[in-house]
């Protein structure tokens, strides 16, 4: 990042709640890969600070990690958690003498007893004479060969990669550094289905609403490159195909992290130069992360409002299970049909053509062949204060123009109850996978001690949804959310 | 030759080795390379005694030119040795010898049973290695330090440490000594633990040699030079009562006979300044000079249980008698300066310049020096600059605790100037203030002057005090290649390397990219009030013009890689980097008309880019065909032309790069429809 690449952070007290964006004081630049701790999940951003949220959604500041620098990284390696970070400015005072250092600590949580940093050790560094500017950097353990690796670098020069000990972090004897892109800061390396995946940075930071800031992937079937985008370009040419750039009232996505909270659950975490409904600030930003043909691409952030809920088993419409009210229709017969008559379009069945019909008490869940009929349409509304998880807020799910809301039972089954109130069966986690569709799963089954994380709406038949173990590689967990 | 190791990335100083302890250094040349057979210190493991010697097993090093090691591993471990102690740790001081293309490695180690040392024998058919161990060790040779002798009519001696120093005849096969054993009986020890009955009796095989002094005495190591047999040996020379602890000296003695008697010549080397209790060494001659190895523990300075082996020059005098050694820290050996020089080996220094360990618990780590004032100095001789390229720099690791300034010099402190580091550790930019007082920096400077061939360095500090851990020279890549032909042509990939650059316009309003809109561009390069005037339709190499205040020159530069490095162009050229303009014209020369093509360009930052006739811009052609506008990266294929003709003949390509605070370059070349690089024509000029 060029010149000015320290950002301070405020403490600030956030009394406007929007739930699209991260809640809190979500305020970071460069944020490493989301690492859960103890129960909580921590990131750390250029500076030397760092978030922390209890639930993944509400964050804070109050991490700690010094040093000072540009654009740290973190992971879980064993029983302990590797930091790396750049000490240095990238260029802020006038140079490019840039150095990569790692440190261990047991605990990330500066309340836990065992939080202690070890003595930090260089591991890269740039002369500022060469093309590199030795920050940014961010980590890669092989899952196939156990190896582990750095990239670190901006657009003076080169991206490079390094191998490091992971028993010790330190650079492994006789490692020489290798340049896999340019064009690009804040690079990251990531893993997945015989594929390694060079994640940069591209674009403009640090000019508020007007940063282009942009990310871009290439992709290598070895760690060491070459690293080709969609065209086939290399990274080492500038090559790199969009991940995620400007949209939604939020520019300059930068910094990518990958987290995988379950198989075909993924979200990808990054900052946004500015996010326009926080007064143009950089924020933390955690949206789905979707795979298709074997390119990585960032889902939408999940906004409020009304949809049909499709099972991707059928593609049958969850519904109330209410008796079906025909619309009345003036039917002519085809062959006698008078082209001189006006078409008179035929009104949307309304609510209050059939909500008198359905019964007032629980009313039970089923899927069927959607009509676009009252008993079909949901409106997710985001509950913002009844917490989170890993990327967005509980929702509560209800009739559209009711509020009769969808329930968890204790039994493990669906139903409706005619008043939403706010407990927990009620309130409903929804993610984006990793093909695009949504599982949906109710915050606790009642009667259950535990915050559900196990049980999601599934197509027990066709026509019969129930609550039942989230299986990604079943269709019968997953739904299409469709806005109407 | 084929190797089998690993080359440690630091070239020699003292201590040569820097991976890992190693003491004893018993050194042989075999096959024009220098081979060292060290014993192994290691911090002794769980269960081990702590304030003792600790060796497990051998590695052997080896380097053509004293300079550069390399580490072959470990040749023999104490659990493949069947007579000995498997957990022992006491695998002391070895040696090896060639006899017929065969490898002999003798090596002491504590017994499986009953007490005392054995000397075992290991061989091989390479001086690396593998080694197979002999099942026994030898007979009648009981106690330490081996070393064996060959003598130019072909016979073979042992000489070893156990009580006193002893030395034998080895029969042709290498593992028996030649001749009957005694039987005597152990001494008393006095002050004994009060053991009552008979002493025991053992057998014993060779001589005690005869005209050496009194005092501790272990570590022989004999050589022949002319006619003159020279037994050397670590000794204690000082006064040992009233519980004095002096440590070892180099001691030597002199005889006509392989086996003595012995006539003691006095010391080769002093005791250890800091106490360093044992030294332990060989001596030999590689390529006419001859060097002694020993060691000391430069990497454990509170531990001298732990030890590093170093070389020095060693001479004699016409009746054959040695000169003493002083040790040295530089050691021996030429360094390259693209190597690391660690430049607290330093060869002479002033008197207040110190040196202290970097990190106490990790030796390895080396050693740093201190120039405590401005009127410090220290010097390293014998480096080579042969390697340097032009445009090469000085990288030099240092902390300071104030800002002050390194200043590379040739020989000695009133040297000519090499290069001037400032030393800035204390900075202010607006209201953020950086100290890296008392951190170790990596610093960079251009050079003022590059020496020629092997030379001797002088680093001085200029202003308050400061500290050195290394300095190296570092060449740049090769942005840009001699042209060595009249016409060239486009790569493989199409893209076109060769062009005529102008020096860069200062363009002091450019601090940021952001402010390269496309009516920038038109007001500052379309329409010209940046050109180079009057433009010439191809400029000739050298040829000036004047812009504004500035006379600047045009550059035929060839760049060595697909897109052109105008950054390092400036940068090379000693001018302005950032805040610039350049201009960048070029010749094709095409066969035929070539239709249907694009321009496919690629800069940092901006750039706008024409396509003219040989004749030069005429109105018609004023126009550009290609502009990147805002703040761009050098992304290959970024923009293209529309669809053109390259005429038939010859074509100007000409183009302007912005750039305010980027490492500015572009890329272009010529595709055709289907995205294929166009390369059927030449590049003129």
């Amino acid at each position: 990042m060029k010149n000015l690449r320290t950002i301070i952070l405020f403490a600030f007290h956030c009394t406007l709640l929007t739930a699209t964006a991260q809640i809190g004081a979500p305020y970071i630049h460069d944020p490493s890969t989301i690492v859960e701790c103890d129960g909580k999940y921590f990131t750390f951003g250029t500076g030397g600070g760092g978030l922390i949220s209890d639930d993944g959604w509400t964050w804070r500041s109050g991490g700690v990690r010094p040093g000072g620098g540009a654009a740290p990284d973190a992971m879980k390696i064993g029983d302990r958690y590797l930091v790396i970070y750049g000490a240095t400015g990238g260029g802020l005072f006038g140079n490019h003498n840039g150095r990569i250092l790692t440190m261990w600590n047991k605990s990330l949580d500066p309340q836990s007893p065992d939080f202690k940093y070890t003595d930090a050790i260089e591991v890269a560094s740039s002369d500022g004479m060469e093309d590199c500017d030795a920050i940014d950097p961010s980590l890669l353990l092989d899952p196939t060969t156990g190896r582990l690796w750095a990239s670190y670098g901006t657009y003076w020069g080169s991206i490079r990669l390094i191998e490091l000990d992971p028993k010790t972090a330190e650079r492994v004897q006789g490692n020489v550094e290798q340049d896999i892109a340019i064009d690009c800061e804040a690079s990251a390396l990531i893993y997945r289905d015989g594929w390694y995946y060079l994640l940069g940075t591209h674009g403009t930071c640090c000019d508020g609403v007007n940063s282009t800031y942009n990310i871009v992937v290439g992709r290598s079937k070895s760690v060491t490159g070459p690293y080709l985008d969609n065209v086939g370009r290399d990274m080492l040419k500038g090559g790199g195909r969009m991940v995620l750039s400007a949209g939604d009232r939020v520019t300059g996505p930068g910094h990518f992290g990958r987290t995988v909270i379950d198989e075909g659950v993924e979200i990808m975490s990054c900052h946004y130069e500015a996010d326009f409904d926080m007064g143009g600030r950089s924020v933390l930003g955690i949206r789905p992360l979707l795979w298709k043909n074997g390119w990585p691409y960032a889902g939408e952030r999940f906004h409020d409002g009304t949809f049909e809920i499709e099972s991707e088993r059928r593609g049958y419409s969850l519904e109330l299970g209410v008796d079906f009210v025909r619309i009345a229709q003036e039917r002519q017969n085809f062959r006698r049909v008078d082209p001189n008559e006006p078409v008179k379009p035929v009104p949307n069945q309304q609510l209050a053509d059939v909500v008198s019909t359905w019964p007032t008490g629980e009313i039970a869940i089923r899927c069927s062949d959607y009509m676009f009929r009252p008993h079909q349409h949901w409106t997710i509304t985001a509950v913002p204060e009844a917490g989170g998880y890993l990327g967005g807020p509980y929702f509560k799910i209800t009739i559209a123009g009711t509020e009769r809301a969808l329930a968890a039972t204790q039994d493990l089954e669906l139903t409706s109850v005619p008043q939403y109130n706010g407990s927990d069966e009620q309130l409903w986690r929804i993610e984006q996978l990793t093909d695009g569709t949504y599982r949906l799963m109710p915050k606790r089954i009642p009667g259950q001690k535990e915050i559900n994380t196990k049980y999601v709406i599934y197509s027990a038949g066709d026509s019969t949804p129930t609550l039942a173990e989230y299986d990604f590689n079943s269709d019968n967990s997953k739904w299409n959310l469709k806005r109407r | 030759m084929f190797m089998l190791g690993f080359p440690l990335a630091i070239t020699a100083q003292n201590p040569f080795i820097h991976n890992q302890f190693a003491a004893d250094p018993t050194a042989r040349v075999f096959n024009n390379r220098v081979y060292v057979y060290p014993s192994h210190d290691i911090v002794p493991p769980e269960g081990a005694r702590k304030d003792w010697f600790c060796m497990g097993d051998y590695h052997v090093f080896s380097s053509e030119n004293l300079t550069d090691w390399v580490d072959h591993g470990v040749i023999l471990d104490q659990k493949d040795v069947q007579w000995g102690n498997p957990q022992g740790f006491s695998m002391w001081a070895p040696d090896c010898v060639e006899k017929n293309g065969k490898y002999y490695f003798y090596f002491p180690n504590g017994q499986k049973i009953g007490r005392g040392f054995g000397i075992g024998v290991a061989t091989a058919n390479r001086p690396e290695g593998p080694f197979t161990c002999e099942p026994e060790p030898i007979k009648g040779v009981s106690g330490i330090d081996p070393c064996v002798l060959m003598d130019t009519d072909g016979q073979s001696y042992i000489y070893w440490s156990g009580m006193g120093i002893r030395g034998a005849k080895l029969k042709s096969n290498m593992l028996e000594v030649d001749g009957e054993l005694q039987t005597m009986t152990m001494p008393q020890r006095q002050g004994g633990n009060g053991q009552q009955g008979p002493a025991p009796t053992f057998t014993v095989a060779g001589q005690q040699m005869e005209g050496l002094p009194d005092g501790f005495k272990e570590g022989p190591f004999v050589f022949r030079r002319g006619d003159w047999y020279y037994l050397t040996f670590p000794w204690v020379r000082g006064d040992t009562s009233n519980g004095a602890n002096p440590t070892e000296t180099l001691a030597y003695a002199m005889s006509k006979n392989p086996l003595g008697p012995w006539d003691f010549k006095g010391i080769i080397m002093a005791e250890h300044a800091n106490h360093c209790w044992t030294n332990h060494h060989s001596i030999l001659e590689f390529k006419g000079q001859w060097y002694i190895f020993y060691h000391h523990n430069d990497y454990s300075p509170r531990d001298d249980k732990r030890r590093s082996p170093c070389i020095d020059k060693i001479s004699f005098r016409p009746d054959g008698t040695i000169v003493e050694v002083k040790p040295t820290l530089r050691g021996v050996g030429v360094s390259a300066a693209t190597s690391r020089i660690d430049v607290d080996r330093y060869s002479i220094a002033s008197s207040d310049v110190a040196n202290d360990i970097i990190d106490s618990l990790n030796g390895f780590r080396g050693l740093y020096a201190t120039l405590p004032s401005k009127s410090s100095w220290l010097t390293y001789n014998d480096v080579d600059f042969s390697g340097l390229h032009t445009g090469a720099y000085l990288s030099v690791c240092v902390k300071a605790a104030a800002n002050t300034a390194l200043v590379l010099r040739e020989g000695n402190a009133k040297g000519k100037v090499i290069a001037r580091v400032p030393v800035t550790v204390i900075s202010q930019m607006g209201n953020f203030r950086r100290d890296m007082s008392g951190h170790w920096l990596t610093l960079t400077a251009p050079l003022e002057y590059v020496p020629k061939g092997v030379t001797n360095l002088c680093v001085t500090s200029e202003g308050d005090g400061l500290s050195i851990d290394w300095l190296k020279f570092k060449n740049r890549p090769d942005y840009f290649v001699p042209i060595t032909s009249p016409t060239a042509r486009p790569d493989d990939q199409g893209f076109i390397r060769r062009w005529m650059l102008l020096e860069p316009i200062d363009n002091p309003e450019a601090n940021s990219n952001l402010i390269f809109s496309y009516a920038y561009l038109q007001e500052h390069l379309a329409n010209k009030s940046n050109l180079p005037k009057p433009m010439p339709a191809m400029p000739k190499d050298g040829q000036k013009v004047k812009i504004g205040k500035q006379s600047l020159a045009w550059h035929a530069m060839e760049s060595g890689t697909y897109n052109v490095r105008l950054f390092r162009f400036a940068d090379l050229l000693q001018k302005a980097t950032y805040r610039v303009c350049f201009w960048a014209v070029t010749t094709i020369d095409c066969p035929e008309d070539i239709p249907n093509v694009r321009l496919a360009a690629g800069s940092n930052g901006a750039s706008m880019w024409w396509i003219e006739p040989a004749e030069g811009r005429t109105s018609e052609n004023d126009n550009p065909v290609l502009i990147l506008d805002s703040d761009r990266r050098m992304v290959a294929d970024d923009g293209m032309s529309a669809r053109l003709t390259l005429k038939k003949g010859r074509n100007i390509i000409r183009c302007a790069v912005v750039n305010g605070p980027g490492l500015s370059d572009f890329c272009v070349r010529f595709i055709d429809e289907k995205g294929n690089p166009v390369t059927n024509y030449e590049i003129k000029n």
